[in-house]
């Protein structure tokens, strides 16, 4: 604790009552939960306690796991194929600005391709089974890195280049060293918003054709008019979400540390 | 080679950037430039913003090509105009900036051994050359800090030492401590003249402040309004060592500032 900090007498006790709140309103969350599903019907809306153990029998049935591995598998895959060359692609692209140039306007325009309605394509091509998702979210997500991959190539500071260059930098070194580290910053951008969305994007690709995963469940559950099985559905693909978020924030807490700027909003 | 011969040699150096819109011409930047600098020389140029003097710099260090002219680097051509460019010609020309363009994701120390590092230099005798720098320079004990969490005039001697470690025979100085404060940029100056007295080298020191072209230099060139020309030249004879908390008090330093104020008027 800093000098200042002991000096004001009110911070502290102020500090204390953060975690106190948060638990507080968790509570208050889960009661409005509950009574929202007395008060409706637990048809309706099912309530916590009731969603919980919808959930425990799905850890004891296995079937949890499954289909947590498929969405996360799909996810992940898609995450590797489009992730990777999105966030690639801008480094190619900057050896050619020519080239750069004459791609422009069609990276553009298969950026305005709502990625949804091509899933009936991706269905006809490659079937209802993984490969349909991966590709779905490869497609969704390829796009949302290579433009911040694009930002922090088109963000190099000239002058940094212009100073490794005299020192004898050749054009590999600046590659990794300038371009790399400037960029970095963007891809972890890119990857708060990826990433939940490789999962969201998996998990709608189960909505319109799946035999298995969290999505087809939470489909699966409606149509057989099963709330809680929905509800459930949703809580673990949060859940899921939540995870990978805090897992990225302390890779990129680690990765970013040289940032003037290491209070970086965790949402 | 001895001391009184050139090192490097500036001949009708020309150079304008392309027309805006809607411009015919654009303005001459520089214009008919010749001077030339001697080995182990501490030259100074001094001149009024926008003169062209990071222009200039940029030019000799390879940065930016010229529109006309000559130059030649220890006998041999650059081909400024028309040849591709070769920044810093080899690790030959050292170019400390007028920014400190030290690298944010590296710390203090990685920044200031970059150079070596890149060049395949880094052993244990340059690495004691950085540590005696770093000492000359009151940086030890910062070697792990980020450069934004080190003060303006400390990355100054970074960027400074991070050009003297590697140790290119002419080193070129863009205005490097303008951004400090008066007190901080006579203890930078003091440092630069007693790291230049250790390792004596080519220098080519650009300013806009008098006090410090004379204070530094052997020898003061005074650039005209852009484009920039050499309308003066004087040898400065204060003797060294210099100490530079009084160096406004030397014999000679009174008259050749009013003289150089009015030449740049």
């Amino acid at each position: 604790m800093t000098a200042v900090a002991k000096a004001l007498p009110g911070r502290r006790s102020l500090r204390a009552w953060i975690p106190a709140g948060r638990v507080a309103l968790a509570v208050a969350f889960f009661a409005l939960w509950q009574m929202g599903s007395e008060m409706l019907g637990k048809e309706w809306l099912p309530g916590p306690v009731l969603t919980c153990e919808r959930i425990w029998s799905l850890v004891m049935t296995g079937q949890l796991a499954r289909d947590t591995l498929v969405t996360f598998g799909e996810a992940a895959l898609g995450m590797a194929i489009g992730g990777i060359g999105g966030a690639l692609l801008p480094f190619l692209l900057r050896l050619s600005p020519r080239l750069m140039k004459a791609l422009e306007p069609f990276l553009m325009a298969a950026f305005g391709v709502p990625k949804l309605a091509l899933a009936p394509l991706f269905i006809l091509w490659l079937g209802i089974g993984m490969p349909t998702k991966v590709v779905f979210v490869a497609s969704i997500v390829f796009f949302l890195m290579f433009y911040n991959g694009m930002a922090g190539v088109l963000s190099i500071d000239p002058r940094l280049v212009a100073m490794a260059r005299v020192a004898g930098a050749k054009h590999w070194v600046i590659s990794r060293e300038i371009v790399w580290n400037t960029t970095m910053p963007f891809l972890f951008a890119g990857l708060k918003i990826a990433l939940p969305r490789s999962l969201s994007g998996a998990v709608v690709g189960e909505f319109i054709a799946a035999d298995a995963g969290l999505g087809w469940y939470i489909n699966n559950s409606r149509s057989l008019n099963d709330t809680t099985g929905v509800l459930a559905g949703v809580v673990v693909v949060t859940t899921l979400v939540i995870l990978v978020n805090a897992a990225l924030q302390k890779t990129q807490v680690r990765a970013l540390a040289w940032r003037p700027m290491s209070r970086d909003m965790t949402i | 080679m001895n001391a009184a011969s050139p090192t490097l040699e500036v001949r009708s150096l020309a150079k304008r950037f392309p027309p805006r819109n809607g411009q015919a011409e654009a303005p001459w930047i520089l214009a008919d430039l010749d001077f030339s600098v001697a080995t182990d020389e501490f030259l100074t140029m001094v001149g009024p913003s926008g003169a062209g003097k990071t222009t200039l710099l940029n030019i000799i260090a390879q940065v930016d090509a010229a529109s006309g002219g000559e130059i030649t680097f220890r006998g041999e051509a650059m081909n400024p105009v028309s040849g591709t460019l070769k920044p810093g010609w080899g690790c030959q020309i050292g170019y400390v900036t007028q920014d400190d363009n030290l690298l944010p994701w590296r710390t203090l120390i990685d920044n200031v051994t970059f150079p070596l590092r890149v060049q395949g230099r880094l052993d244990d005798a340059a690495m004691e050359r950085v540590t005696t720098l770093m000492r000359t320079v009151n940086l030890v004990g910062f070697e792990r800090y980020y450069p934004h969490e080190l003060s303006g005039g400390m990355r100054k001697r970074a960027s400074l030492i991070r050009t003297l470690a590697y140790d290119p025979p002419i080193i070129l100085m863009d205005e490097p401590f303008g951004a400090v404060d008066a007190q901080t940029r006579t203890a930078l100056q003091q440092d630069l003249l007693r790291l230049w007295n250790l390792g004596r080298k080519t220098i080519i020191f650009v300013t806009h402040d008098i006090g410090e072209a004379i204070a530094l230099g052997d020898r003061c060139l005074v650039l005209s309004r852009s484009p920039a020309k050499v309308v003066a030249e004087h040898r400065i004879t204060i003797k060294r060592p210099r100490d530079l908390s009084n160096v406004y008090k030397l014999e000679g330093f009174g008259d050749l500032y009013e003289l150089v104020r009015k030449e740049l008027l």
